[in-house]
């Protein structure tokens, strides 16, 4: 099997297993209604190591799942999460990520742009969602939240093989 | 010609995917979403306003920080009187609990039925949405169990029993339910002490608040924080004097002709572990005027028997 084949079959498996966490067990450890989101997480994590194609496909297939599991409309996630897996699948290979720091930033700057894109297709389509209104309270308590928690999932991440960093043409 | 074609997408492979997964997931979501109705001044509309509202809060928030300095020190006056009737209410708290202690042994003795209506059903929640930006809740039970969309649900947390919200979606084994906290829900509510009457809707900005708007101005002073806002029944969807929440908040805002009543809910969204679906059958029939009697009797289920196993969210 093709090797980006693997890794996005891998990688979808271990955004349908976030995502299943992040609807039942992790209601646990959910800071006033918010839980962080280990889907995104993996997904800056795949698509900064293994490129675009990579990413954006994973982003749409987990993102599919995710809309099919939820009350979104079919596309909602998947258009997110695509876009997402791509333009972050464009620095693969081109920034250093260090131990801590860049998890950190990497994670803190796509949430908040995850919240941007769910304001915007929430607003053109009409969608009535409950979650990032006009950018206050929820968004700030995951966007820490999955800072926090960014350098360790990275770290944990980093053990499995089959997420090795990508040659440069794979960016 | 097809030479031509295949050597572009050999050539951009990564945007020609990306073109196609982006054109899928925006007709699934047109498909998906039929109450939209794409009209590209209204898009436009959207798309702005999304950013004016953004701006908006961002500098609402700035004033609030700066008003919520003047509210400290208003604050701190106030905590210093409610301490003293903290200390009041502490001596009231524990003369009521002796007064249900002994109502329970009363009624052990007068053989009252300490279970439920036998036509709700029980279920727990088994996972809710993964994403932050929806609010549903998942539970165990589906049409196979006899779960139809739209039923009422509710659940006992402490004392009391509260509304959660409605069945919104139902599959063969699990169901969707949405929450009262969630904006698309809208309930007919009056409250219990004046018996005014308005529409709850859920604000979904902040976990666990929602709003009780259209109750007139002029029952302003007439309201206290801490009355209890119940189901009115109109619309026959919810049945009557189901408990909502407690009044939190009362905005008499200038531009509007009725109050915005921020209310907390009964049940702690958070601690939710089992649910009960009403059945059309367990709606309660009240049939009584509108007396401040009735509506005591209808919407007094502090006292009311409660299942065994409701440890529903007590502290959980």
């Amino acid at each position: 099997m093709n090797r980006d084949v693997r890794v996005t079959v891998s990688t979808v498996i271990a955004l349908a297993v976030c995502i299943l966490l992040q609807s039942t067990i992790l209601n646990r450890i959910a800071i006033r209604g918010v839980r962080p989101d280990l889907a995104l997480i993996v997904l800056v994590f795949v698509s900064m190591r293994r490129g675009s194609m990579v990413g954006q496909v994973s982003g749409f297939a987990a993102g599919i799942f995710e809309d099919l599991m939820n009350v979104s409309p079919l596309g909602f996630h998947s258009l997110m999460r695509t876009l997402i897996g791509y333009l972050y699948g464009i620095f693969a290979g081109n920034v250093f990520i260090d131990p801590f720091l860049m998890p950190m930033v990497l994670t803190v700057i796509a949430t908040v742009l995850k919240g941007l894109l769910s304001g915007v297709i929430s607003a053109i389509f009409g969608i009535a969602s409950s979650g990032f209104i006009t950018f206050t309270g929820r968004l700030w308590i995951e966007v820490a939240y999955n800072g926090v928690l960014a350098p360790f999932l990275f770290a944990l991440l980093g053990l499995f093989r089959v997420f090795k960093q990508a040659d440069k043409e794979g960016a | 010609m097809p030479g031509l074609f295949e050597g572009f997408v050999g050539r951009h492979r990564k945007g020609v995917t990306l073109t196609v997964l982006i054109a899928l997931s925006l007709v699934f979501l047109l498909v998906s979403n039929r109450a939209v109705a794409i009209k590209p001044k209204e898009v436009g509309l959207s798309f702005v306003g999304f950013f004016q509202k953004g701006f908006t809060g961002l500098f609402g928030w700035f004033g609030d920080t700066a008003g919520s300095i003047r509210q400290l020190n208003a604050a701190r006056e106030e905590l210093e009187t409610a301490r003293e009737k903290l200390q009041e209410m502490d001596r009231v708290t524990r003369d009521i609990v002796e007064l249900r202690r002994q109502n329970a042994m009363l009624r052990e003795e007068l053989d009252f039925a300490q279970t439920l209506p036998a036509d709700r059903i029980a279920c727990e929640v088994i996972a809710r949405d993964s994403d932050n930006l929806f609010s549903t809740v998942t539970i165990n039970k589906g049409s196979r169990q006899g779960v139809r969309p739209g039923m009422p649900v509710v659940a006992y947390q402490g004392d009391m029993e509260g509304l959660v919200g409605k069945v919104l979606s139902v599959g063969p084994g699990a169901s969707q339910i949405l929450p009262l906290y969630d904006p698309q829900c809208f309930v007919s509510a009056r409250l219990d002490s004046t018996r005014d009457e308005g529409l709850v809707k859920g604000e979904g900005k902040d976990h666990g608040t929602v709003l009780l708007q259209y109750v007139k101005k002029t029952a302003k002073n007439a309201i206290q924080y801490g009355d209890l806002v119940v189901t009115s029944g109109l619309g026959g969807l919810y049945p009557k004097g189901i408990n909502l929440g407690r009044v939190r908040e009362i905005k008499a805002l200038a531009y509007e002709t009725s109050l915005e009543i921020e209310v907390e809910p009964i049940v702690n969204f958070d601690r939710l572990e089992y649910v009960f679906l009403m059945n059309e059958e367990s709606v309660p029939v009240v049939d009584l005027p509108d007396t401040p009697a009735a509506s005591a009797r209808s919407s007094a289920p502090e006292t009311a028997p409660r299942p065994a196993a409701t440890r529903g969210a007590s502290g959980q």
